[in-house]
């Protein structure tokens, strides 16, 4: 039954920020659904488990021609992986990822955030990214640039205060992300400046 | 997460890790008939481990976990052979890098904590291989404190 339905083509991984995600090209075959079982083997299961694949159930016998391998891929070592199609009791051989994926390689990109200024307060909001992810904010007074102070954030709340400014002063932020499960960080956001509201005291 | 064994300091997914365990930690441990027994603990607890020995204890122990006891928790459960495969794969990991720190700093075992360890392995070889492998992996918990208070 396996030689009349082709194996999966095209395979590869799209890996951003720490997930995951493998794709195929369509197997066609006309008038009829076809299918796809996905599953995945880990270092420990070449080593120490005979080689053996484990199926990956939200894509066993799924429609889609992508599979979100997130949940599964959460050590830091090489996996193989691989798919097959599967119409009726037809299935096709296995197509297999060519190499290992490691999510040391996923692309990191830099942090969304938003820098406000409140009164005098500067204050920034970064988008959650999970919690594999963490945060270093730099800022300084504008003019200062050899003044750059930091604050490293582990976890998102929503709003951070950073600093209180001085009356009238502009102030800038940049913003990049760290993994420590895979010891790398983003390149920096694009600098963003705000400016403190004028002193409003009256000499009386 | 950095932990600290003695001289060697090893970043570990422990998020990661106990999310994994804590999704299968009821089935398993639903698995294991015979809880007046303990693998880890008995007659002592990890916690009596002196510092210095960490970093030996902590590879032994994941060595034990990696070669004795995941290969034997296959189950019926495609959801918990996959949970398993991920903490698995990060205990082979995270071996890997206390294998690397154990070169550049001698992580040498006490007798005390190698008298503690093969206490643990007469624990494990006293039962059937299923049973200890369940019970093992059903006091995952156990060994993940003992590792994160050495933070």
């Amino acid at each position: 039954g396996d030689a009349l339905l082709p194996a999966p083509q095209s395979i590869s991984i799209l890996s951003t920020n720490m997930k995951h995600f493998l794709s195929w090209s369509p197997v066609v075959v006309q008038g009829a659904t076809v299918r796809y079982s996905v599953e995945f083997q880990g270092e420990y299961e070449r080593e120490y488990a005979n080689g053996s694949w484990i199926p990956i159930s939200e894509c066993s016998l799924t429609t889609a021609t992508v599979c979100n391998l997130t949940d599964d891929i959460s050590a830091t070592v090489a996996y193989r992986l691989r798919v097959r199609a599967e119409l009726g009791a037809m299935r096709s051989r296995w197509g297999t990822l060519k190499g290992f994926f490691n999510r040391v390689t996923t692309s990191l990109t830099p942090p969304l955030l938003r820098v406000l200024a409140d009164g005098y307060h500067l204050l920034v909001e970064l988008a959650d990214m999970g919690p594999a992810f963490q945060f270093r904010v730099l800022y300084w007074k504008k003019g200062q640039e050899s003044r750059v102070q930091q604050k490293v954030m582990k976890e998102v709340s929503s709003v951070v205060h950073l600093d209180t400014m001085e009356a009238g002063a502009e102030y800038c932020v940049k913003a990049q992300t760290h993994v420590e499960a895979i010891n790398r960080s983003s390149s920096f956001s694009p600098t963003q400046c705000v400016r403190a509201q004028r002193d409003t005291s009256m000499w009386l | 997460k950095i932990l600290h064994f003695g001289a060697c300091r090893v970043s570990m997914s422990m998020t990661e890790i106990r999310a994994g365990f804590t999704a299968i930690k009821a089935n398993i441990q639903s698995r294991d008939p015979i809880r007046t027994l303990s693998i880890l603990s008995h007659p002592q607890s990890l916690h009596k481990v002196k510092s210095s020995d960490r970093c030996c204890i902590t590879r032994h122990l994941l060595t034990f976990y990696v070669d004795k006891v995941f290969k034997h928790c296959r189950t019926e459960d495609s959801f918990v052979n996959r949970k398993i495969s991920s903490i698995a794969n990060s205990f082979l990991s995270a071996r890997r890098k206390l294998g690397q720190c154990r070169e550049q700093n001698n992580c040498v075992c006490g007798e005390e904590s190698t008298e503690k360890f093969k206490q643990i392995l007469a624990n494990y070889e006293g039962l059937n291989v299923t049973s200890a492998a369940m019970k093992s992996l059903g006091e995952l918990d156990i060994l993940l404190d003992w590792m994160e208070k050495s933070r």
